[in-house]
């Protein structure tokens, strides 16, 4: 079956036709950086690389309020909050859908958040591919293609004035199916989607070895000399994890009155020295150790758990890092034990 | 300016004088630097001084145990003086390495007038009073009002005025008025629509603290906004906590504050934070007739008191 293509022109009208059904969120720049925000209506800008917040926001938010609890006699009348609905998430790049299947191994299969899994399970992905990386971007390391198809539902590729759209699920195709103002593309449009892809793969020119990383982790875990030296600069702040598209650690608060309260779950990140604090203490006090904590369990101590690096490259934490700390430094420099020094 | 700095250095750590250099090295990204923290004398040749060292390096002083030589343009001397007058920092503990700094170029202010990501330019030079950005083969000048940081317009000391060496000759003060627009816009507005204003901007707060941790002037070992007891705000991103937070930490670096810009600069979410900072700074000079940083045997505004102070309850 031939795949579809839509002018770029008429992307609103196709977006019209989904709002009816789902939330639609999109790129925006309104709030004052770019996010994915509720979608006004308007044309769609797609023409920068990703957004500073990222999608995961849509899925575990900042900040949520888990439920509402009032003190009745001697018992408690929980409220839950209300369902969010579905979502049609429009222009996720594919790192950032790819860290959704990430976030999946823990959220999903491994325990069932009920929070996220109400969100994830309902939402679609309608995934833009990029066509000019950053010069932060290293997904191309990390076995995933600007342009690929695999975690979204479906899949556009910018060719030209009009993007081809590859329909990569079942509830893609539905979406298809039920949409009105789409073209066939013609055996030329699938040439210039394939010329188009390549090139945005190659202009990926950040890279890292993965190879054999989860061993040579291991190997330096404990070389205090090496994690304080690339430490020094780190200003233990939150931005490389908050933001980062698989970072998912969590923080829970109950805000109380008298009678009553709201239970709060939000973000939380093994940058800050008063990371879990509230149990008992941060085992991690000193910043090399928590450095070497965020470099590992990206890179070491989640894949040995479920296979996958934690990481798709997308470069935030390089580029929004106030003091330019780079992980593809990092580990492009692990330091290797000879035998010789034995 | 770049070789003598590098020479000073090797010296310096050679000489046994001190046991770290704080510095400057080129950045993994185009139009970027980096701090350099090294205790190695080979490290000292990848020092570097150009229109980009944006870091306000004062900020790892207080983290790192022995002497320090410590590259400072004006605002991070000014930050090291205050540091010593809150005895955080002792003075014969640090080697200043002075730069007499003309500005640091804003790329989120370039990109702006260029209408392209810093990625997308080829090149960015400092010439005088123009940046010249360089972006398919094409040449386009700014004005230095136009691609400079707000902060270095209105830096009233680029030339540090407490350093061991001077690295260059002295550079006056752009002094440009361009600096103050955006807080005088503010200003200007209703207080309804400034509190609407201050909502949407605080809303995007991710509470990762950058504004915090790149701060000389915030060095307290603990923060209220993680007490627990009492818990002050609540430690998720709700807007009106986030005001809080911020209304507070201005309040606890009155009087600190030098107006590096650095924690609006930090912040990845582009929250105008230097215009709470600069407005307070404003405050304290106008109220207390002082500017942090630029005496170091002056007593620290917020924690001493005279006799003769307006409050009575002082006394």
């Amino acid at each position: 079956m031939a795949n579809k293509k839509i002018s770029k022109k008429d992307i609103a009208k196709l977006l019209n036709q989904w709002s009816r059904e789902f939330a639609v969120f999109v790129p925006s720049k309104e709030s004052g950086i770019a996010t994915m925000a509720r979608w006004d209506g308007k044309d769609v800008t797609l023409d920068w690389y990703r957004n500073t917040v990222i999608p995961k926001a849509n899925f575990l938010p900042a900040m949520e309020e888990m439920f509402r609890f009032q003190k009745d006699k001697e018992s408690y009348n929980i409220e839950l909050p209300p369902d969010g609905g579905k979502q049609l998430i429009f222009g996720i790049r594919p790192c950032d859908a790819r860290a959704l299947a990430i976030i999946d191994a823990n959220f999903k299969n491994l325990y069932q958040d009920p929070y996220y899994l109400s969100r994830r399970d309902s939402a679609v992905l309608i995934g833009v591919g990029c066509i000019n990386p950053s010069e932060s971007c290293f997904c191309t390391s990390l076995g995933i293609s600007p342009t690929e198809s695999k975690d979204v539902d479906l899949m556009l590729t910018d060719i030209g004035d009009q993007f081809l759209i590859e329909e990569v699920t079942d509830k893609g195709k539905k979406l298809i199916a039920k949409a009105s103002g789409l073209g066939e593309a013609t055996k030329e449009d699938e040439t210039r989607a394939k010329e188009m892809k390549e090139t945005s793969y190659n202009k990926v020119t950040r890279k890292i070895n993965t190879e054999g990383i989860v061993e040579r982790l291991i190997a330096c875990f404990d070389d205090q000399d090496f994690w304080e030296k690339i430490a020094a600069k780190c200003i233990s702040c939150g931005i490389c994890t908050l933001l980062c598209p698989t970072c998912y650690c969590f923080d829970i608060n109950d805000e109380l009155t008298k009678q009553q309260g709201t239970r709060f779950r939000s973000l939380d990140s093994c940058a800050f020295p008063v990371y879990t604090k509230m149990p008992m203490e941060n085992p991690r006090a000193e910043k090399w150790k928590r450095v070497r904590q965020k470099v590992c369990h990206k890179y070491g101590f989640f894949p040995m758990s479920f296979n996958a690096i934690a990481c798709t490259g997308c470069g935030r934490c390089i580029r929004l890092c106030p003091v330019n700390w780079d992980i593809t430094q990092v580990l492009n420099n692990l330091p290797v034990k000879t035998e010789v020094g034995k | 300016m770049e070789q003598k700095l590098r020479n000073e250095a090797r010296a310096l750590l050679e000489q046994g004088k001190i046991d770290w250099i704080i510095g400057f090295e080129v950045g993994s990204l185009k139009f970027t630097t980096t701090p350099l923290i090294t205790k190695d004398k080979s490290d000292t040749e990848r020092l570097v001084i150009n229109p980009f060292i944006a870091n306000n390096l004062a900020n790892f002083l207080t983290q790192i145990k022995g002497r320090v030589g410590i590259v400072a343009k004006g605002c991070e001397s000014r930050s090291i003086v205050s540091l010593i007058q809150d005895n955080k920092v002792v003075r014969e503990n640090v080697v200043i390495l002075g730069v007499p700094c003309t500005g640091v170029i804003d790329l989120s202010k370039v990109e702006k007038l260029v209408g392209k990501d810093r990625d997308e330019l080829d090149d960015i030079v400092r010439e005088r009073d123009k940046v010249i950005i360089k972006v398919n083969g094409k040449k386009k000048e700014l004005s230095t009002t136009q691609a400079l940081f707000d902060h270095c317009l209105a830096c009233e000391l680029p030339t540090p005025r407490e350093y061991d060496i001077l690295l260059g000759e002295p550079t006056p003060p752009i002094a440009n008025p361009a600096a103050q627009e955006s807080i005088k816009k503010l200003k200007q507005v209703a207080p309804e629509q400034r509190w609407a204003s201050w909502e949407k901007e605080l809303s995007r707060c991710i509470r990762c603290y950058a504004c915090r941790n790149v701060c000389p002037a915030c060095f307290c070992q603990r923060c209220f906004v993680e007490e627990t007891e009492p818990q002050w705000v609540l430690p998720a991103p709700r807007w009106q906590d986030n005001l809080i937070f911020q209304i507070i930490r201005n309040i606890h670096v009155a009087g600190r504050c030098t107006d590096c810009g650095e924690c609006e600069r930090a912040c990845p979410v582009n929250i105008p934070l230097r215009s709470l900072t600069r407005g307070m700074y404003d405050i304290v000079g106008e109220l207390f007739q002082f500017k942090a940083g630029l005496d170091k045997d002056a007593l620290p505004l917020m924690t001493h008191y005279e006799e003769k102070e307006a409050e009575d309850f002082f006394r």
